[in-house]
């Protein structure tokens, strides 16, 4: 135990990552050439391929080791330096004050030996720094280290400024779960998508094809149908056993099939959430929360790639609103968050001319301690922030609208999936929304203070 | 006049009219560049006279709608220094009005390029965490936009909040 008139030593000595790394890596190679060479293995006669290949094995296999003797890591208070590579030597070396987030994946061969990847995202760049592969309870402890550190270096948690490795509480198993996805409802909210509505009409379209013009047509419309069928497999393997969870450091997100990834969201940097409530799910009563995190940014959902700021991809919507809740009041532990407190009011009728149709899904409304909008007919969202965590307010009003004497207000935030804005209120609703929010905004920061 | 855009207190500090000057003279150089290629053009390939008489028409129009929306433009460019926070207004046609809590800026820019130099001018920006803050103030005397840069990030140094 070093105590705190100790110099902070800086952890020279350097990691490795574990033995198996190799093998892990190259398990893909170990199955193709067993695969193809099984034959002539199990009758005993080796032929020139066979041989070819497992001298490929081999070599690969002493290259792979000799990369894992290369691979090193050090961590000291500012830096994390990773060096890398047989024949050209690289040393790689990440700022830890530019960290943004470290999350642990565990692709499938990795998580049969116990092993896990450690992923970097720095800021200001799309250099990514990645440490694969350490042992999950390893990894766990490295992450945290590197976050204290950070914290530290940023000045935000002056306490844990100097902490050896030692120091840094230890990774502890989530305190409980707080939510968890099911099979059953996973399944039935992929069948209830978007997708399965192409798939649909693409089916009928084929089938009428098909009746009028024969089997011709209905080749080039197979990679569509396998996109779709990719993109609900992906789905899946991303969605399977997730599983939100109290943590000594925030809120923590597990899931995957094959792969299991685990995000650790720190409450006090969430910004603010979007429930979504397809239309196909509302019947079900049924909502997705996505949260957004500082420093974060986040990848939106694509092709079935699950998106970073997902908190929980289907669940009951009072589910989601507790989560939401929790997720808003952050580290303020005695702030009473109620979604159910803000009341949203819709844009007057004159927004009719500028917006026909989806005017009539828009709401807008101010509570004690959130401001929420809500838009969209196919896919309602409801946006969320904190007046504590509101960066700038904006009032904007083009041309149409003035006639019309329609305006309306941003509420903005970092970077990430939400997006407060009332849109089309009338003028005097607009300005007075926008004096509300920025003088609620001025009495939290000055709370906060 | 205009309750929507009206100022925070007693009044806007409006930018310098240099600025009008300046975009009336910069939109001249340019409309004045492609007559000259409609006349060079008209002189090369002789085409019936009423082709290149509608494009310097257009032109004109163009020049003289623009030269009055420079004008309404620039002076409706202000801002307000509150205790806590910096209220910028601005546009025309499109109208804007931006509140930035000086807590909340992460650092603020003055740019001069050389033609705002030759005519005394800067622009300063604040950015804050959110890339939806679009605050920016062009058009003001360069002295003022130094002062207003120091006291933005003292103020927001003073202020500063945590995200």
């Amino acid at each position: 135990m070093t105590g705190p008139e100790q110099p902070p030593v800086a952890e020279r000595t350097s990691h490795r990552l574990s033995p198996l790394t190799p093998l892990v890596r190259g398990a893909v190679f170990v199955v193709a050439v067993a695969a193809t060479t099984w034959d002539d293995l199990f009758t005993g006669r080796l032929g020139t391929f066979a041989l070819i290949l497992l001298g490929v094995l081999f070599a690969g296999a002493v290259y792979g080791y000799l990369s894992w003797l290369r691979t090193k890591y050090w961590i000291d208070r500012t830096e994390l330096r990773i060096d890398t590579g047989v024949v050209y030597h690289q040393s790689r070396r990440i700022r830890i004050d530019r960290l943004q987030g470290i999350d642990i994946v565990q692709p499938f061969v990795a998580r049969l030996f116990g092993l896990a990847e450690l992923k970097m995202d720095v800021a200001g760049g799309d250099r990514e720094g990645s440490l694969a592969f350490l042992p999950l309870t390893e990894a766990h402890r490295v992450r945290e280290v590197l976050l204290a550190r950070r914290d530290a270096a940023r000045g935000t948690e002056p306490d844990t400024d100097g902490l050896g490795a030692d120091e840094v509480p230890a990774w502890a198993p989530p305190d409980r779960d707080i939510a968890a996805l099911d099979l059953p409802t996973l399944l039935l909210s992929m069948l209830l998508s978007a997708e399965t509505v192409w798939l649909l009409i693409g089916s009928v379209a084929l089938g009428v094809a098909l009746l009028l013009n024969g089997v011709v047509v209905v080749a080039p419309a197979l990679p569509f149908v396998g996109g779709l069928a990719l993109i609900s497999v992906r789905k899946l393997s991303a969605y399977y056993g997730f599983t939100v969870s109290q943590t000594n450091v925030g809120v923590q997100v597990r899931r995957g099939l094959f792969e299991r990834a685990t995000q650790t969201i720190a409450l006090a940097r969430v910004q603010g959430v979007v429930i979504s409530e397809p239309i196909l799910w509302r019947r079900m009563g049924w909502a997705k929360l996505d949260v957004s995190v500082a420093g974060a940014g986040g990848t939106s959902e694509s092709d079935g790639r699950p998106s970073t700021t997902t908190v929980m991809p289907v669940a009951p919507l009072s589910l989601v609103h507790e989560l939401a809740e929790h997720l808003l009041r952050g580290d303020d532990d005695g702030v009473e968050v109620r979604l159910a407190s803000v009341v949203l009011s819709a844009p007057p009728r004159s927004a009719r001319w500028v917006d026909p149709v989806s005017r009539r899904f828009m709401g807008a409304g101010i509570g004690d301690e959130l401001v929420a909008t809500r838009e969209g007919w196919l896919n309602r969202r409801t946006h969320a922030a904190r007046h504590a965590r509101v960066q700038s307010v904006r009032l904007s009003q083009g041309p149409l609208q003035r006639r019309l004497g329609l305006a309306d207000v941003h509420v903005d935030s970092p970077p990430g999936p939400v997006r407060v804005r009332a849109r089309h209120r009338s003028a005097a609703d607009a300005r007075a929304f926008f004096e509300e929010e920025q003088g609620r905004a001025r009495r939290a920061r000055a709370a906060a203070r | 006049m205009d309750d929507l855009f009206a100022p925070p207190g007693p009044g806007w500090q409006r930018v310098s009219p240099a600025l009008a000057r300046l975009r009336r003279i910069l939109l001249a150089v340019g409309l004045g560049f492609l007559a000259v290629v409609v006349v060079v053009l008209w002189v090369l390939f002789e085409p019936p006279p009423w082709v290149p008489a509608l494009s310097l028409a257009a032109l004109l129009a163009l020049g003289v709608w623009s030269w009055i929306l420079i004008g309404r433009n620039a002076r409706r460019w202000g801002y307000v220094e509150r205790d806590e926070e910096l209220f910028i207004t601005r546009g025309a046609l499109f109208r804007r009005l931006v509140v930035v809590p000086y807590g909340r800026m992460q650092y603020v820019d003055v740019q001069a390029g050389p033609i705002d130099r030759a005519f005394g001018l800067a622009r300063v920006q604040l950015h804050t965490a959110a890339p939806g803050t679009t605050a920016h103030i062009p058009g003001l005397p360069a002295d003022e936009a130094a002062r207003l840069r120091d006291r933005l990030t003292a103020l927001g140094e003073a202020q500063a909040a945590g995200l």
